[in-house]
């Protein structure tokens, strides 16, 4: 639509090139994946492992149930919002809670409820009388309520952003407000009129940020390594650690376990699918159900719940990444040592590669992905979405299964192209992903009005749409940045070890338990996503023209 | 074709540097020659980069790499690249898949990896190593091969110079004095302690190192033969040799941490909860560990090392160099300067890692002698104890397999 003075054959071929330029590697790593993931004996071997049922289960159990409480807790925070007209305030914090990668909030988590966490300590021993900590379970539960928590907690947030993509385009939020004042004319209590009228419209367009949040849960490895349950962990874990494992037949079971997670993450997509199907049949069925107003009067007690934990986790972080000796039950550090800080000082080098990994990746990602949208019809745009999204919905331990034959193949092992590649293949469904929205629905009449006036397309990207989308094409960066320095299996994979990341230092020293220095590079891990949500928040900021009065 | 063809050449060049420093070591009487061969090798190394895979859990094994990196750079102009892993069998598997990719002499992306155990066994009988080259490194006449015959024999399996000594491990316990005054002395009286406590002993989980490190431990106490455990294993004599092992493990179990339903991912962890007060003693690999953390003011000066009465096994770790390492020259300059009496005694030096030297310190000149002297600093192992072998290496995947088949799930 936008760019009419292109011809559509041209247009046609542009796109079928950016089209290869990303299909056929994600098609090739699936397809290598695959292969490796359907050895017939590791099969066999897969399905008599004793642990696998249990594993299995805790999957499915945790991988669904974060997913329904984040939907919840979302939808309801949104409706929140929306009745009271206080989503602006609602989505303040939200870019440090986005940012905050997964591994740091499970590590921050993690010190919070463990059994000599902070939450005891403040407690004891005056109210409960504990010299040591207490025999309990608190984190790694055999139950997975520590994973389901950290999963709701980490998600929620995505789902507010992404739903908040849509609301920040002045013309579906205007129509959707004048929509909602018109359901209240008919006698509906605003939160009534809310779900039965937006939130459909809503969840609609939620749909693939969601299946992500759902692929997601179910095969998380680094979270869960930290924080899930462990004996037996969940299948995603216990397939990281047969890929682990230096006999070529335990690395094909890996491979076999990656397979059959990804055929779970399709059932249950599936079956998320089917179930939306028949909400929405109910729904369409209103039974003229009012609702009471009395109801309206919520309070703001979920939102600070959710700062209050991130914030608690970033205290938890910044107190463990200068704390020496701190026995239970001692609130604060009995001695401070700045030694972490001073090794992380040290290696500069770690924070370079971050950051040229995570700028090239995410500005490859973004180019790729306005050059897509503009170009693309948008029947190609809809049938290839799950192509493009695959690298996203295909289990993490599968994907890099399927990245590390095909850089074999191509002899990009221990390369820094190689690792920019895979890096690229990462971010781009993500930064895909939180740019259409905004991009898709940007008002057509605009490119009209351009036509009508004469400017060239060219003029109207650079002149009006992109400085118009310019806060969705950054913080879409931002995301792509984001989604680069939390890499950690395709980094340690591709990059053969041999570049190191804020985040493979991160988890390679949470393996290694000590935690001032875990605490110190998990901040690090944090700041950096941080910086560039900050960054693209201030690029994104809304034009001001100031009026000079004569 | 042509970039090929010049890797092969550069590749066969670098071949005979080697080979040729290994054929001069082997003829002994020849020093001229072998030191000539060495100078070569010396030469060959400058300006090369080294790759070197090690494990990257600590701080201090960290700052120390770094260190040997700034000698190496400012002696023989090699430089030296600390690859940071987690686990060495990934190493394993990445030098089989580069083979199994067609990787030739050259090609890898590799240069040196600190290994030990089950991953040399198998990185040997692969052929995934390049050598011999130990033995003919100029600094190998320092160790002490005869007081510490584990230099020789990694887990009961004949190093035959695929790899050269680095440091010493023996397993040692720790823990806060003031909780724990009275340290078990054998397996036993851990088991007693156990029932007394329930709940606050445990070990992390299979196939950790420690985790395995744990069960071999009581293993040597309770098989009836320890010299059928320095054979290769076999089905009849895994069943004899660890008869009594498992009626002990189900005793213990139920008395651990969790009700041993669950255990720690590694021996750092385990540190951690002792640290917090959840475990009453952590296990260890490095005798000086606990005084290690004690100087870095991450344990309180009240914790105390020690070693059970009869003893308790021990090892020695060591770094290879792969097959398709492209710097072998450079890997074999940095071997051997990690035997240098300079680089060991930093490296037995609590101020930096702490980690027992491979060198028979008696025979080094006085002023060398010298740079490996400590005082009585809180947290060292009071009273060593001996060193007992560990089993051969093939006993380690039946072992972690029955015990993943008893307790893993």
């Amino acid at each position: 639509m936008s760019a009419l003075s292109h011809p559509a054959p041209l247009r046609r071929l542009g796109a079928g090139a950016l089209l290869a330029l990303v299909a056929v590697p994600v098609l090739w790593t699936a397809f290598e994946a695959l292969k490796t993931g359907s050895d017939a004996n590791a099969w066999r071997a897969l399905a008599h492992d004793p642990a696998l049922p249990q594993a299995a289960l805790l999957t499915l159990w945790t991988g669904l149930a974060s997913t329904l409480l984040a939907w919840w807790g979302a939808a309801a925070l949104l409706a929140q919002g929306f009745v009271r007209q206080r989503l602006a305030r609602l989505l303040r914090g939200l870019p440090l809670m986005l940012a905050t990668p997964h591994a740091a909030l499970a590590i921050g988590l993690l010190f919070l409820l463990a059994p000599s966490g902070w939450l005891l300590r403040a407690l004891s021993p005056w109210l409960t009388g504990f010299d040591s900590p207490p025999p309990w379970p608190t984190t790694q539960d055999p139950w997975g309520l520590g994973l389901i928590a950290a999963l709701v907690i980490k998600e929620v947030p995505f789902l507010l952003w992404t739903a908040a993509t849509q609301l920040q385009r002045d013309d579906v939020r205007q129509r959707w407000r004048a929509e909602h004042a018109l359901a209240q004319t008919l006698g509906y209590a605003p939160r009534r009129a809310f779900w039965l009228v937006l939130w459909p419209q809503l969840a609609t367009r939620l749909r693939w940020p969601l299946l992500a949040v759902l692929a997601y849960g179910l095969t998380v490895v680094d979270m869960a390594l930290v924080i899930g349950p462990a004996s037996p962990p969940t299948l995603a874990v216990l397939a990281w650690q047969w890929l682990q494992d230096a006999d070529p037949a335990t690395y094909a079971q890996g491979a076999a376990a990656g397979v059959l997670l990804a055929l779970m993450v399709l059932a249950c997509s599936a079956m998320w699918l089917g179930a939306e199907r028949l909400q929405r049949k109910v729904v369409a069925h209103g039974h003229g159900v009012r609702g009471s107003p009395a109801r309206t009067h919520g309070s703001d007690i979920g939102v600070w719940l959710l700062f209050g934990v991130y914030a608690a986790v970033l205290l938890a972080l910044a107190a463990g990444s200068v704390s020496g000796v701190w026995a239970f039950p001692a609130v604060w550090p009995q001695s401070f040592t700045t030694a972490a800080w001073a090794q992380v000082a040290q290696s500069s080098g770690t924070v370079l590669t971050t950051l040229w990994l995570a700028v090239g990746s995410s500005g490859i990602a973004l180019a790729w992905s306005l050059a897509w949208l503009e170009l693309a019809p948008r029947r190609w745009n809809n049938a290839l979405r799950p192509v493009l999204y695959l690298p996203l919905v295909l289990p993490a331990v599968l994907w890099v299964v399927g990245l590390y034959g095909v850089g074999l193949q191509l002899r990009l092992e221990g390369q820094a192209s190689g690792l920019l590649i895979a890096h690229t293949l990462m971010a781009l469904p993500y930064v895909l992903l939180s740019l259409s929205p905004a991009y898709l629905g940007f008002d057509p009449r605009y490119a009209q009005l351009n036509a009508s006036l004469g400017h060239s397309s060219r003029a109207f990207l650079l002149r009006v749409k992109w400085p118009l989308l310019k806060r969705s094409i950054a913080s879409a960066a931002a995301v792509g940045f984001a989604v680069s320095v939390a890499q950690y299996l395709p980094t340690l994979y591709l990059g053969a070890g041999r570049f190191a990341s804020v985040t493979t230092e991160a988890v390679t020293l949470a393996s290694g338990g000590q935690r001032s220095l875990t605490s110190a590079y998990a901040g690090l891990q944090l700041a950096l996503p941080v910086l560039a949500f900050a960054l693209a928040a201030w690029l994104g900021r809304p034009r001001r023209f100031t009026h000079t009065t004569a | 074709m042509p970039q090929h063809a010049l890797n092969a050449h550069l590749s066969r060049r670098r071949l005979l540097l080697a080979a040729g420093a290994a054929a001069g070591a082997s003829l002994q009487p020849v020093w001229a020659q072998a030191s000539a061969g060495w100078a070569g090798v010396e030469q060959a190394a400058r300006g090369q980069t080294v790759f070197w895979n090690a494990w990257a859990g600590s701080e201090q094994t960290n700052a120390y790499l770094q260190w040997v990196a700034q000698q190496v750079q400012a002696s023989h102009g090699v430089k030296l690249q600390h690859v940071k892993i987690t686990d060495t069998a990934d190493v394993v598997k990445r030098v089989r898949a580069e083979k199994s990719a067609g990787r030739t002499a050259a090609e890898g992306t590799v240069d040196l990896v600190w290994i030990n155990g089950e991953n040399f066994a198998a990185m040997k009988r692969e052929g995934l190593l390049f050598g011999p080259y130990a033995e003919a490194l100029p600094n190998f006449k320092l160790v002490d091969v005869a007081g510490k015959p584990t230099t020789l024999n990694d887990f009961s399996v004949p190093t035959e110079g695929m790899e050269s000594p680095w440091g010493m491990a023996q397993f040692t316990l720790f823990a806060d004095s003031k909780r724990l005054p009275q340290p078990p002395q054998s397996m036993q009286a851990l088991l007693a302690l156990a029932r007394a406590q329930p709940g606050r002993i445990t070990h992390p989980r299979l196939p950790d190192f420690h985790g395995t490190t744990f069960i071999k431990q009581a293993l040597v106490e309770f098989a009836p033969d320890a010299k059928a455990l320095a054979q290769p294993v076999t089905d009849t004599a895994f069943a004899t040799q660890t008869a009594a092992l498992w009626p002990f493990l189900d005793a213990l179990r139920p008395h651990l941490w969790r009700a041993g339903k669950q255990f720690p991912q590694n021996a750092a962890a385990v540190r951690q909860m002792m640290a917090d007060g959840e475990l009453l003693l952590a296990i260890t690999f490095n005798p000086n560990e606990a005084a290690n953390e004690i100087a870095a003011k991450r344990l309180p000066a009240t914790v105390v090392s020690w070693q059970f009465e009869k003893g308790t096994i021990g090892n020695t770790h060591f770094v290879a160099i792969p097959y398709n390492a492209r710097a072998k020259a450079g890997a074999q300059v940095v071997a051997n300067f990690l035997l240098s009496p300079a680089a060991q005694a930093r490296k037995a030096d609590l101020n930096h890692w702490g980690d027992p030297t491979v060198l028979d310190v008696a025979r080094l000149p006085a002023t060398e002698r010298a740079l490996f002297q400590t005082g009585n600093l809180p947290g060292l192992v009071q009273k060593g104890a001996p060193t007992l072998p560990e089993p051969h290496a093939s006993w380690v995947e039946p072992l972690e397999k029955e015990w993943a088949r008893r307790y893993g799930v």
